[in-house]
């Protein structure tokens, strides 16, 4: 390192199951961006790969570029596709004994009442691999059947015989006495020293076992697969000469050391669609948008949203890995990223009645729509999206890849024939009802929380985004739409936006009508005490920028599902700080439910302190433009009333401030920005389009 | 698309929507009741409807089709095109702004303790649709603490109140003189009202979210709509039915016996016919017993309902469930039947749940007599232990009364042509639908502690395809005495196989005393637990569905590890003989000797 080289750079990268993305911004904020192939058996094959092709473009070397870097951001897929794929540690899962089928039985519950040809999902763990213990703790935490140690340790005996590789261990009540969990944690120690093991009551305090025994079971599953896979990664790092501090982003859309993520590796399950949110609302705010942000990220076969209010993140306790009640439930809070089965790559289908469906089966990458000619022949929403004009076969991915018009034109006949009507229509229908999926989509995670779309503003990422989300707005009533260049990254820019975070729970539970402060005031200490640690080991390294708020998850007297309030005040010090609570709550109930009750008394349950340590602020600004590419022009279906004349815009032929406007199509590198009659987009100093419309 | 949007009349002529435009709408709908589902589940108050999610929202037309049920219970939505039928005809002023409260099984609910809120919904001042809740409660206000009153001579000793469509809302606000009666007469009356809440908070935001619908596309295109939806539907099943073959079948099962009531059980009577030529499916009811003097009769939204779904349980599974599709399906129902239509007074208060799963069961399980591949085995059956409704006092909240249902326990599922029986099933009439229990939320909302839930081993019904097992389940109160009443069935009748598959197990119910001693409870009645009693229950499994010989061994083998099956049943019933053993990961099947096994079985058997 030479005494002038510059400091302050931050690196982010997104590793996925085929690509791995990185994005380098320099100490004034200019975002540049990395690609190249994931590498599974050795992850920094492909990093450093995509960290050279980041750093050719900024004239550097590899060594150069981590020379320069203070802040290293890694998130990855490798959780979520081992834990999809079933590749994960052989687990044995420890349960109360008498309650051996938390993980078979659920919490119930299945899609369609006369679907008979769906198959009961296996559990996340099988009952061979199941293992009851002798204890038994209540409701109020009393012991009523102690732990039978030699029992206990018999079976860790026949789990150290039969080659167990991590354990799960999950008893009733723990989170009310942890006593029986602590204790078998140590026996695990003493009898299987060096296996990864997880305790419920340690990793995720809530009630409901099924939930808190799935969180647990996903763990110590991945335990061994994520810490070797991490700890390879600090060593790589390091012996490629970096120095600075190594961060992984996490499903709360936040990031940790990895240390603490070593510990606990069920935070990194699904945190690519968790920073989709921080990317959004740092977007928006860059745009001076103080509405309600909708973010929604747009792949081949996904469309993921997520909701900011307020600058906060909508977060859900509920997110599933797989479809809702056959796939397993997370069962940690995590970003609250809904996902459909929706993109580019979605196949178009007619059912036996002549119904027009869109996905959710999907042509993937392989064989890929049929205007990749690679092989598909089915109709995708692609293939609809090149018969309307909305693409140039010859400049999709910058021109990285020829498409087949042709090849398009036969796949979307194959829809309009049966229906009788023209191939332009029949795309424009696929578009439509995809569309219509996204809305639901958008409409599931608005109206939970009270939110009305027409309130909204949209900040849409992903490859395919451009190409129907302006209608999609339209048709929401939304005030407008932000789509940033980067938007093919959205994951990897939201990291170099997030936080340090780190949450703290206590349960404490207290009524209304009889107010226990000193108990809440307790729970807040003891919270904070452990807040208190993580912010000290970070300090020492000179991330000291820390904000605490706090939150309680509450409900009416017999209802059993919470809604979290934020604490409008650090300690409930007075009967008015208490009374000030309640009033949250009663707020909250009416803004997500229509309705209040204030003649029954609010429970509160669960209390939460959250950390935040900030980096370093991130000013983005614009890359500039760099070629003078003169407009052109092309025919575009933009509803069924024929073709219109559309301007078509190399995106870096824009200044900022430029304007464009509908019909008109803005083509960047990596996405296309589809603008209708009415609608006009400007590019902002913080290098996105700003698009608004008519109603 | 905006208004403008020709989209909107396009296609093959002037007046049809487009293809898109239909799809579109049609997943609106679905969208306006997933919401409401959701507003309900989260802001109810007894178990039974925020755990259990007991409970089901739907839209009919303001002439009174079943419109859209998204995912509701086939047991509860159909009948709401009755119920705002019922409305219509009790009131010639309805208006904007009004509520009513529908229970009344002579006049299309299913049964009283399924209270329904409807709220019509207007536009431009054109009654448009109704939207509707319905809400199993955890009391109604019966003259014992349960919401199944088996023994009741008629609806006068059953004791509910009985709402036929009375109006409890006017210009969005309670008459309260409604209130007050239910809060004077229903037991836990403030949760009663909490539930009450929740349902108004549904049917409002139905009825708000239809009016953006409305703003959005207007009437002419939803007028459009409602008709094209209904023909697109009638079209779906019309194909399906078209695919069976011609046959009629009949088959007969019983409820268990019922003494003193009815000793020698209850029959089930069916007749399908399936004509595929005129495309057209007729479930014939007439032949089953008058209406008896007890609890069990039927209405006729749950013999209509549930005799239908045995229908669509057999075909595929995403035909919409509505008006359309209902057309291509003829119910012959018999006044005065306990399986057709009731007379009153006769008690329809256990309408939904026993002879009803019977009925589903058995309409699903004649169809397997139309040839390999159609179909179902029988489902497991009988609210057993874990769905017992226990009441008491709580004294960890002063003595605040409790009565709920509990939605714990569990049944399993049929086998089919295609799969083994869904695992956490519930009844044949709930179809899995419904969301268990958990442990801890249970023990914290009532004073009841459990021992155990368990799946069982070597209870499921044999078959190429099997049935899943049922639950042992043990509980007893925390606390003060718990009052626990039930009515059960599938403790002398199981549910049976199909097409060579065997039959589920027998379930049973033992109080178990102080000193640890077992006495086998009857299958309907009423115990007190006290403090250091338990209720142990053992439920039922599915029927299998074709022969055992067929299927897979390592399917067999599966099953065996997992522990479903033991290794004495896998030799007897399935002909797999296994080297090695299952405790050690060992366990591999003996291929030779099993084939040798399987033939000497099969002569045996006389295939």
């Amino acid at each position: 390192m030479t005494a002038e080289t510059a400091r302050g750079w931050r690196i982010s990268v997104d590793t996925g199951g085929t690509f791995t993305d990185v994005v380098v911004a320099d100490a004034a904020g200019r975002f540049t961006i990395g690609k190249a192939l994931t590498t599974p058996a050795r992850i920094f094959g492909g990093l450093s790969a995509a960290l050279a092709d980041a750093a050719a473009r900024l004239d550097l070397d590899v060594a150069a570029l981590l020379a320069r870097t203070d802040v290293f951001i890694y998130g990855t897929t490798r959780a979520t596709n081992a834990i999809v794929t079933g590749n994960v540690a052989k687990t044995a899962f420890l349960t109360t004994a008498g309650f051996p089928d938390v993980l078979v039985l659920r919490e119930g519950g299945k899609f369609n009442p006369h679907d008979f040809a769906t198959p009961f999902p296996r559990p996340y763990i099988p009952r061979r691999h199941t293992f009851e213990i002798d204890e038994r703790v209540d409701a109020t935490g009393s012991v009523v059947r102690p732990l039978d140690e030699a029992q206990a340790a018999g079976v860790l005996g026949r789990l150290a015989e039969r080659g167990f590789e991590a354990i799960a261990v999950t008893l009733l009540w723990a989170t009310a006495n942890p006593v029986h969990e602590q204790r078998l944690g140590q026996l695990i120690e003493q009898h299987l020293p060096g296996v990864p093991y997880t305790l419920g009551h340690a990793l995720n305090p809530i009630l409901r076992e099924y939930r808190r025994a799935s969180s647990v079971a996903i763990d110590a599953s991945i335990k061994p697969l994520m810490q070797a896979h991490l700890r390879d990664l600090q060593a790589d790092l390091r012996g490629a000469g970096y120095r600075g501090e190594i961060l992984v982003s996490t499903t709360m859309g936040g990031c940790l050391d990895v240390d603490s993520v070593i510990e606990r590796p069920v935070h990194t399950v699904r945190s690519g669609p968790a920073m989709g949110p921080v990317a959004g609302r740092r977007y928006a705010n860059l745009e001076a948008r103080e509405e309600p942000v909708l973010v929604v990220d747009t792949g081949g076969t996904t469309f993921d949203v997520s909701l900011v209010r307020d600058g906060h993140i909508a977060i859900t306790q509920e997110t599933w890995l797989g479809e809702r009640f056959t796939g397993h439930m997370l069962g940690i809070p995590a970003v609250d990223a809904r996902s459909v089965g929706a993109g580019g790559g979605s196949i178009a289908w007619l059912d036996d009645a002549g119904l027009l469906h869109v996905g959710p089966q999907s042509a993937g990458a392989e064989p890929g729509p049929a205007c990749y000619g690679r092989g598909g022949t089915l109709p995708t929403v692609t293939d609809a999206a090149l018969v309307l004009g909305y693409l140039d076969p010859a400049f999709f991915l910058g021109g990285r890849m020829q498409l087949d018009p042709a090849a398009a034109e036969r796949a979307v006949e194959t829809i309009a024939a049966p229906l009788g009507i023209a191939v332009e229509e029949a795309a424009f229908s696929i578009f439509a009802v995809s569309n219509e999926t996204m809305i639901n989509a958008i409409k599931d995670i608005t109206v939970s929380e009270g939110i009305d779309p027409s309130e909204a503003v949209i900040v849409a990422g992903g490859g395919a985004a451009g190409l129907n989300i302006v209608p999609i707005a339209r048709e929401l009533g939304c005030r407008g739409v932000i789509v940033p260049r980067t938007a093919s990254v959205l994951s990897a820019c939201g990291m170099q936006f997030s936080d340090i975070q780190a949450e703290a729970s206590a349960a404490a539970p207290t009524r209304s009508d009889a107010f226990d402060r000193e108990l809440v005031n307790a729970a807040l200490d003891d919270i904070d005490a452990r807040l208190d640690d993580f912010a000290a080991r970070l300090a020492a390294r000179g991330f000291d920028r820390v904000t605490r708020e706090y939150r309680v998850d509450a409900h009416y007297a017999a209802q059993v599902w919470d809604l979290a309030v934020e604490l409008p005040t650090t300690r409930i010090a007075d009967a008015a700080a208490a009374t000030a609570l309640v009033e949250a709550f009663h707020a909250a109930h009416r803004r997500v439910f229509q309705v209040d009750d204030r003649a029954s008394a609010v429970e509160f349950i669960g209390w939460t302190g959250r950390l935040a340590v900030a980096l370093p602020e991130i000013s983005v600004s614009a890359a500039g433009s760099v070629a003078a590419t003169p407009p052109g022009e092309r025919a575009v279906w933009f509803g069924l009333d024929g073709p219109r004349s559309a301007t078509v815009v190399r995106g870096a032929a824009l200044a900022v401030g430029a304007t464009v406007d509908g019909p008109a199509i803005i083509e960047e590198a990596t996405t296309t920005l589809v603008l209708p009659p009415g609608a006009c987009a400007r590019l902002s100093a913080a290098d996105s389009y700003v698009v608004e419309f008519d109603a | 698309m905006s208004e403008k949007d020709p989209a909107a009349v396009a296609g093959d002529g002037a007046n049809t929507l487009s293809p898109m435009l239909l799809a579109v709408l049609a997943n609106r709908f679905d969208g306006v009741v997933r919401e409401m589902t959701n507003t309900m589940l989260r802001t109810g108050r007894s178990a039974v409807i925020n755990s259990a999610r007991d409970f089901s929202c739907g839209i009919t037309t303001a002439d009174n089709q079943l419109f859209a049920t998204a995912e509701g219970l086939p047991a509860h939505t159909y009948g709401l095109n009755l119920q705002t039928a019922a409305m219509c005809a009790y009131h010639d002023d309805i208006a904007e702004g009004d509520a009513y409260l529908h229970n009344d099984p002579y006049s299309g609910n299913s049964h009283p303790a399924d209270h329904t809120l409807i709220v019509p919904v207007f536009w431009a001042g054109r009654h448009v649709f109704n939207v509707c809740a319905k809400a199993h409660q955890a009391d109604i206000g019966n003259s014992l603490p349960t919401t199944y009153h088996a023994a009741a001579r008629d609806i006068y000793e059953e004791g509910a109140l009985i709402f036929p469509a009375v109006r409890v809302q006017r210009d969005g606000r309670n008459v309260d003189d409604i209130i007050r009666m239910c809060q004077r007469r229903i037991r836990v009356a403030d949760y009663w009202y909490g539930d009450f809440l929740a349902m108004l908070a549904a049917a409002r935001t139905g009825e708000k979210r239809i009016h953006e619908v409305f703003a959005k596309y207007g009437p002419d295109t939803l007028a459009r709509f409602v008709v094209e939806w209904f023909d697109y539907s009638e079209q779906r099943m019309r194909q399906a039915i078209r695919n069976l073959p011609a046959a009629t079948v009949s088959r007969e099962s019983a409820h268990d016996p019922l003494p003193p009531m009815m000793p020698d059980g209850i029959p089930v009577r069916v007749k399908v016919t399936v004509d595929p030529a005129a495309a057209r499916i007729v479930l014939d009811l007439t032949d089953n017993i008058d209406n008896m003097d007890n609890g069990l009769n039927l209405s006729e939204a749950c013999s209509i309902s549930n005799s239908v779904a045995g229908v669509f349980n057999c075909l595929p599974s995403d035909i919409p469930r509505n008006g359309g599709s209902y057309r291509c399906i003829e119910v012959k129902l018999r006044e005065g039947a306990a399986i057709g239509i009731p007379r009153f007074p006769h008690s329809c208060s256990v309408a939904t749940t026993n002879v009803s799963d019977r009925l589903l069961n058995t309409v699903q399980a004649a169809l397997a007599d139309l040839g390999e591949g159609y179909g179902l085995a029988e489902g497991g059956i009988g609210m057993g232990a874990g769905f017992c409704v226990i009441s008491g006092r709580d004294a960890r909240h002063g003595d605040h009364a409790y009565v709920n249902q509990l939605i714990i326990g569990n049944n399993g599922g049929p086998g089919g042509p295609h799969c083994d029986g869904w695992v956490t099933y519930g009844i044949p009439v709930v179809a899995g639908l419904m969301y268990r229990d958990s442990v801890e939320i249970s023990e914290l909302s009532y004073p009841i502690h459990y021992r155990e839930i368990r799946l069982a081993t070597d209870t499921t019904g044999a078959g190429r395809r099997r049935g899943a097992p049922g639950v042992h389940i043990t509980y007893g109160p925390s606390h003060h005495p718990m009052t626990v009443v039930f009515a059960a069935d599938g403790q002398a009748n199981p549910a049976r196989g199909v097409r060579g598959g065997g039959d589920g197990n027998v379930g049973a119910m033992f109080v178990v005393g102080h000193d640890g001693s077992r006495t086998r409870a009857p299958s309907v009645g009423q115990i007190v637990l006290e403090r250091g009693m338990w209720l142990e229950g053992l439920e039922t499994a599915g029927g299998g569905y074709g022969d055992p010989l067929q299927r897979e061994p390592e399917r067999v083998r599966d099953d065996v590890l997992e522990g479903y099956l033991g290794l004495a049943r896998a030799r007897a019933d399935y002909g797999v003989v296994f080297d090695g053993s299952p405790d050690d990961d060992s366990l591999a099947v003996d291929g030779p000797a099993t084939a040798a096994l399987r033939a000497e079985l099969a002569r045996a058997r006389g295939h």
